[in-house]
Order: C-alpha cells, then sequence, then structure tokens
C-alpha cells in the first residue's frame, strides 16, 4: 500500500514538473518575442545563389537601420514542399516569419494570410513594374505581393544551324517553326546524329505542361482556359486547333519521349546539341553558355512564335515578396520588402546572377545589358506574358491546372483527341470552380 | 486465505494500473488525439490554412470519394477497320451531383461497358497501392528468401557480399528514387531505354513513367530493388537459428535438397516470415515517398494522394476522409494477418 502511495506521490511531482516546465518555456517565448520586435524575418528561396544575395540584401538594410534586424530563413527548393511549410505558418497564424516569398501562381490561395501593401504605400512603386504581375498580384483590389523576379518561356535556337540552313531569322509562327525543324533534323540525321531532333520542350504530366500549353493555346488565339473575368473559355475551335498542332509535333520533330520532359531534360537536351529549338524559362540561358556546353555561343533566344493573327504568348512565372497579416510589426516588414524588391536591390540581382527584374526600366539600364546582353529581348518577352489562371481559379488553381494538363497530357500521348480533351477541361473545371 | 490472496490480486492490478497510466496518457496524446481529430474532421469541409468557416457535411466526403458506377455503352458505328465504336462515357455518365468519371471500359459477353467514380483518382490509388502491395512484397519474399539461402552458407567473400547486399537498403528513399527516375528517362539518358532499345523492345524513346502501362511496374522495380535486402536480412537471422544437426540428420536419412527445403527450411522460418511479411506490407501500403517523388501529380498511392488534396488542394476535410479510408483498408490488413499468424500458433 505504502508503495502505491509513494509512487502516486512521485507521479505527481513528475507531473507537476513537467507541466511548470511547459508554462515557463511559454513564458519565455513570450517575453523573447517581445524583444524581439524589431527583427524581421524573410522566409526565402536557396536555389543556386537565392540565399546569399537575399542575405546581401538584408545586411544592406541592416547597415541603413542600425536598430533593426533582418533575418532570412531558408525554405524548401521545391515548390510545392514550400508552400506546405508556409500554409503550416498561417494555419498557427504564427508571427516568427514576417515576410514570404511567394510565386507567381499563390496569391489568389493565401491572399487572406497577407497585408494589403496599398495600405502601407506601395503605390509609388507599382507603376514602374510590367502590368501584367501587378494585376496577377492584385487579389479583390488589395494588392497582396510585390514581384520581386520573373520569368516567362521563350524560345531557345540554334544560331549555327539556321544559318547553315539557309535562315537568317528565328521562326515567328509555329508553322514556321515546324517547317524549319523538319528541314534541318533531315539534314542533320543524314549527317549521322541519329539523336538529333528538332524541338523540345516540356510535355511531362505536371505543371510545367500547363505552362506550355497556354503559350500554345493562347497564341492561337483560343483564350487562357478561365478568364479573369471567371469565363471558362478553353472549349473553343481555336484552342483545339492549338493542341492538335502540338500533338502533331510529338514523334516527329520532337522525340516521343517529350512528353516525359520537364525543364531540364530539355535543356539537357538542347545543350549536348541535339535539338534545333527549345522552349524553355530564362535560367537555360547562363547555363547554355557556360564551359562544358556544346552550344556555348551557338544560340539565341526570341519571343515563342505566334499561331494566329501574330499572338504571341509566354507564360508569366517568377516569385514576390509578401508580408503576413501575422507580423507582429507589418510597417517595418513592408519597409524592409520595398527595399528588397526596389530598383538597385533587383539591378544587383540581375547584374550578379541574372536573375530578371519586375522593373521594366532595368531591361534598357546599360549596366544590366553590359551584363546579361539577352535582357534587350526579354522586355518585349514579359510584355507580353499572359499569366496562368491562378488567381481567377483561387484557392482552386491546382485542381484547375491539374485537370488541364492531364488532359492536355492525354492529347499529346494520343490517348483523347482535342476535342474531347476540352471538353472534359471544361466540364472538370465547371465542377471545380462552380 | 482466500481473501488476501484476493486482495493481493486487487492490489497488484491497481499498481498494474498505476504503472501503465503514464503510456496510456501518452498513447492517447500521440495517437487517439490525432485519430479522433481526423475522424471528426472527415466529416467537416474544412479548409487548411483559411478563415472560412468550417461546416459539418455529414457524409459528402464519403460519398464523394466511393461512389462507383457501372453503366452500359450502347454502339453508335464502325470504324475503317470494323471494331464498333461506342458512344462517349462523357456523355451518358450523370453529372449531377458529383460528376461521375470513367476509370475503365470492358466488355463482357459481347456488351461493353465503363465503370466510374465521381473520384477516379482515389480509386485509381487504392487499386494501384494494393496491386503494388501484393506484388512487391511477394517478389521481396521470393528473392529475400533466395537471397537469404546464399548468404547463409558459407562461401569466400561472404563478408563483403553480405555488405554490397544491403547498399540498396541503405540508400535513403529520396536518393534512390531519384536515382531510378534519372534510369527511367524517357530518352536515350535513360540506361532502361538504352537497355530496351538493344534488345529491340523499344525505340529508345519510351517514357516509362509516364505511360499508364508501364508507370506502377516501374514503382515495384524500384521497391523490390530497393527493399528485398531488408527481407534476405530478416529471414537470414531466421535461418541462423535452425540448428545444423537435422540437416546432418536428415542427409543420414537420404533427404534431397528440396525436401530439405520444404520439409524443413521453410517450416522452420515460417514464423519469421510471417513477421517480415506484416511489417512489410503495412509499410507498402502506406508507401508515400516513392510515389511523391518520382510521380508526383502524374499517380498516385493512396498516402501521396491525401497529401495532394491536403497540400495542394487545401481540403483538409476531404484530406481527412481519405486517411479515414486508408486507415480502414490497413487495419482490414491487419485483421487478416492477426488471424492468419494465431493459425500459426496453434499449429
Amino acid at each position: 500500500m505504502l508503495n502505491i502511495k509513494k509512487l502516486t506521490i512521485c507521479l505527481v511531482i513528475m507531473l507537476s514538473f513537467i507541466t511548470t516546465n511547459v508554462f515557463a518555456s511559454g513564458q519565455e517565448e513570450a517575453t523573447m518575442m517581445e524583444e524581439d520586435s524589431k527583427t524581421i524575418t524573410v522566409a526565402a528561396g536557396a536555389v543556386g545563389t537565392e540565399f546569399e544575395l537575399a542575405q546581401d540584401a538584408a545586411a544592406a538594410y541592416m547597415e541603413m537601420h542600425p536598430d533593426v534586424t533582418v533575418e532570412i530563413l531558408q525554405t524548401p527548393d521545391l515548390t510545392t514542399d514550400r508552400l506546405g511549410l508556409y500554409l503550416q505558418f498561417f494555419e498557427s497564424q504564427s508571427s516568427e516569419v514576417d515576410l514570404y516569398q511567394i510565386d507567381v501562381i499563390w496569391p489568389g490561395d493565401i491572399a487572406e494570410h497577407l497585408i494589403d501593401l496599398n495600405e502601407y504605400g506601395a503605390k509609388e512603386y507599382t507603376d514602374a513594374h510590367f502590368p501584367s504581375i501587378i494585376q496577377n498580384n492584385t487579389v479583390d483590389n488589395r494588392f497582396v505581393a510585390m514581384p520581386w523576379f520573373t520569368d516567362a518561356g521563350l524560345l531557345y535556337y540554334r544560331t549555327d544551324l539556321l544559318e547553315k540552313y539557309g535562315y537568317n531569322e528565328p521562326p515567328t509562327t509555329w508553322d514556321e517553326l515546324e517547317m524549319m525543324a523538319e528541314k534541318v533534323m533531315q539534314g542533320e540525321r543524314a549527317a549521322g546524329n541519329q539523336d538529333f531532333w528538332g524541338f523540345v520542350f516540356q510535355g511531362n504530366s505536371y505543371e510545367g505542361l500547363t505552362c506550355d500549353a497556354l503559350e500554345w493555346v493562347y497564341s492561337y488565339d483560343g483564350g487562357s482556359i478561365v478568364e479573369p473575368d471567371g469565363t471558362i473559355s478553353i472549349n473553343n475551335p481555336n484552342a483545339i486547333e492549338a493542341l492538335e498542332k502540338a500533338a502533331g509535333w510529338v514523334g516527329t520533330i520532337a522525340p516521343d519521349g517529350v512528353t516525359g520532359f520537364a525543364e531540364e531534360d530539355a535543356r539537357n537536351m538542347f545543350q549536348a546539341g541535339n535539338a534545333l529549338f527549345m522552349r524553355n524559362w530564362p535560367y537555360a540561358y547562363s547555363l547554355g553558355n557556360s564551359e562544358g556546353s556544346a552550344v556555348k555561343d551557338k544560340f539565341g533566344v526570341s519571343p515563342l512564335p505566334s499561331g494566329k493573327n501574330n499572338i504571341r504568348a509566354a507564360s508569366l512565372g517568377g516569385w514576390q515578396l509578401a508580408c503576413s497579416k501575422y507580423s507582429k510589426n507589418p510597417e517595418l516588414a513592408a519597409d524592409v520588402l520595398f527595399f528588397f524588391t526596389s530598383y538597385e536591390q533587383q539591378k544587383k540581382r540581375a547584374i550578379e546572377a541574372s536573375y530578371n527584374p519586375t522593373i521594366i526600366d532595368l531591361y534598357e539600364d546599360s549596366e544590366v545589358l553590359e551584363a546579361t546582353p539577352f535582357f534587350g529581348t526579354l522586355k518585349d518577352v514579359f510584355t507580353s506574358s499572359v499569366a496562368r489562371p491562378s488567381t481567377v481559379t483561387a484557392p482552386q488553381y491546382a485542381q484547375v491546372s491539374k485537370v488541364f494538363y492531364e488532359n492536355v497530357h492525354d492529347v499529346l500521348t494520343n490517348e483523347s483527341t482535342a476535342e474531347r480533351a476540352v471538353k472534359n477541361i471544361e466540364l472538370d473545371i465547371s465542377d471545380i470552380i462552380e | 486465505m482466500k481473501n488476501t490472496h484476493h486482495a493481493l490480486k486487487k492490489s497488484e492490478q491497481k499498481l498494474a494500473f498505476l504503472l501503465l497510466l503514464p503510456s496510456f496518457i501518452v498513447l492517447f496524446t500521440i495517437a487517439f488525439y490525432p485519430l479522433g481529430s481526423v475522424f471528426t474532421k472527415s466529416f467537416t469541409n474544412e479548409r487548411f490554412a483559411s478563415s472560412k468557416k468550417t461546416e459539418f457535411v455529414g457524409l459528402e466526403n464519403y460519398q464523394k470519394l466511393l461512389s462507383l458506377k457501372i453503366m452500359e455503352l450502347d454502339p453508335i458505328g464502325m470504324d475503317e477497320q470494323g471494331s464498333i465504336i461506342y458512344e462517349d462515357p462523357i456523355d451518358i455518365l450523370p453529372r449531377k451531383p458529383n460528376r461521375y468519371k470513367e476509370v475503365s471500359q470492358f466488355s463482357i459477353f459481347n456488351k461493353h461497358f465503363v465503370f466510374s467514380a465521381t473520384d477516379p483518382d482515389f480509386i485509381q490509388s487504392i487499386g494501384d497501392t494494393l496491386l503494388f502491395t501484393i506484388l512487391s512484397v511477394s517478389l521481396e519474399t521470393i528473392f529475400g528468401m533466395i537471397i537469404a539461402l546464399i548468404m547463409v552458407k558459407n562461401f569466400p567473400g561472404r563478408g563483403g557480399m553480405r555488405v554490397a547486399m544491403l547498399v540498396p537498403w541503405a540508400i535513403p528513399t529520396a536518393v534512390s528514387s531519384k536515382m531510378w527516375e534519372w534510369m527511367f528517362s524517357s530518352t536515350r539518358v535513360g540506361v532502361v531505354n538504352v537497355v530496351s532499345q538493344w534488345f529491340g523492345i523499344t525505340n529508345g524513346q519510351f517514357p516509362w513513367l509516364t505511360n499508364a502501362d508501364t508507370q506502377i511496374w516501374a514503382m515495384i522495380a524500384i521497391d523490390v530493388w530497393k527493399t528485398t535486402p531488408f527481407m534476405a536480412l530478416l529471414i537470414m537471422a531466421g535461418l541462423q537459428t535452425i540448428p545444423k544437426g537435422i540437416y546432418e540428420a536428415a542427409k543420414i536419412d537420404g533427404c534431397n535438397g528440396w525436401q530439405n527445403f520444404w520439409k524443413m527450411t521453410l517450416p522452420m522460418v515460417k514464423d519469421t516470415i510471417t513477421v517480415a511479411l506484416v511489417f512489410r506490407t503495412l509499410d507498402a501500403l502506406r508507401v508515400f515517398d516513392l510515389f511523391q517523388i518520382v510521380f508526383a501529380q502524374k499517380r498516385y498511392s493512396m498516402a501521396s494522394y491525401s497529401y495532394y488534396q491536403l497540400i495542394d488542394n487545401k481540403l483538409m476535410g476531404y484530406s481527412s476522409a481519405t486517411s479515414v479510408i486508408i486507415f480502414f483498408i490497413i487495419l482490414l490488413f491487419i485483421i487478416i494477418y492477426t488471424k492468419m499468424s494465431g493459425g500459426v500458433n496453434n499449429e
């Protein structure tokens, strides 16, 4: 009997010890928070040199404001993993992170956790940026994220081969691209390179295909899947024509395996000198010109070809900075945000690591052009960029995009006709966004 | 005398209860609380990280996940080769309240049917996961057994071979999944395409990981490669407990190797194999990393589908309902195994 009593006492003591400990640490945390209210934490990417660039920017800000500490938090490289992490912060309404680096397709999804930057004086900066991105980042008249750096689809072409086969200019229409690809492919294969193909792109069943297919459809005047006013526009003859065109490339000018290609598969093939044309993002430019690349100084970039009526499209990518609603110090956080996305900072990033600025004037800045001459071509591309319908279909964009790329993939692999696919997409999307 | 005995027993029970109490508390907080919370959430339309009001929706999530329908398709004509064209399922499948979508088509007795579901991805993920589990675990057991039988023998270089055998198991799944993704690459960058072109099976351009017919087989191949060593290791441990003497006795009695295996080795490692099987089956049923890394949104295991619904679509309630269904499927396997292993022990 005595033993049991002793044991009970023991347990009670242990339990109380544990609970007081928990309480104590809770209090500690609270006081720590108050002391650190001058700290701004930025959740930023760590792909390539991103992390160092962000730290440089933080150091520059702290030099100007010695009473503020800016900390950079590294986040996962994979986009969905990063979103998963952010959602956990938002779900617990955590004030731990003040600024978030967010993808161009997220503003609609997470707008409710972000402050309206216009209330903190964003108006004076927004005019300098590309309007399509500003529009993309405006949700229900609230401007929730400031563009930081951008991305858009480009056509890469082999200058040496076009010249060799008597072409002076890159193709301006998809038909021209097809023609050139066929001719060069025949010639190169006859010359002995059996692995040579005309055109490579992102044909795997994933978000990348949504970007590529949106460009095809849009350039054929087939709309942007779901229009900004919420109309589902995909079921139209132009869109069908565009998808049929693309399906015709697989196995003719593009390898059969292109239906399993992501960005890096396409780049590897192009960079090894085994493709005439490639659709890819700007990042492939500096890599293609690096030491050891078979196409170093042998390629150029241009806007993607048009399908109809001279429409050229480039799917919009890129990252923004947004400020959390749960931040303890939104005013200061917004100030840090404006500094990070300012002309000087974007210029620095453009020169040091060829990140594409979102400020239009930077594409005419002589120092930027000296460091990365191909930025001159990009201005037109970004001006004609088309946003994926992420803001209008939020928070269901992930589902909408999946429906789109899965059905397009079925067309590319010949499991479905373009006509049936767009019908399916229309029905499915109307179920999702109702 | 009897009374004191009784009192003693009672106090011992009390003590036992008190001693177990901390474990129960821990178990409750880490197992039952989350499970219960998932269970209750599965009846709501809760959104992840959203301020949208959560409402109780009853069985709606389950209805959307599990509604199945089989409908007959009428022929509408013939194509040039003379095979019959059937009407498009899109046109005849019901659309309200939830749209039914085609999973597959099949013919019995000259009639053509479409099998459809309101959430075809989930139904497919269940089928895929079950197929994956059954095939990969069976193959791993057979190969594991063969390797274990070789490895228990004494031969020069056995230590080195054992280490080499364990390498696939030691590589983190994230790494080996990426590695295999490259090997299955859709051009001649991938070794699988190079080899299959040598043998004339493909033209060196086969998209193994995007073609619906080969996806699951690629998954099984990766898992078998990775987990066979684990099976072999467990079975080897079982084999080493068999006394050598009985084989000598059998030799004197004139048994051949085959008889040895069926009459002695197998029955004596049966319990070990059962444990290994339970372990591997439950593991394979909740496979996540392999599917998530190689396929992302292309094809799902049950677990990666649940993740997709939560993170990409932010449907906390719906995702919880998938988790509950997964829980019951796994529970079913546990019950089957418990019954079977109970039978083993009673023999």
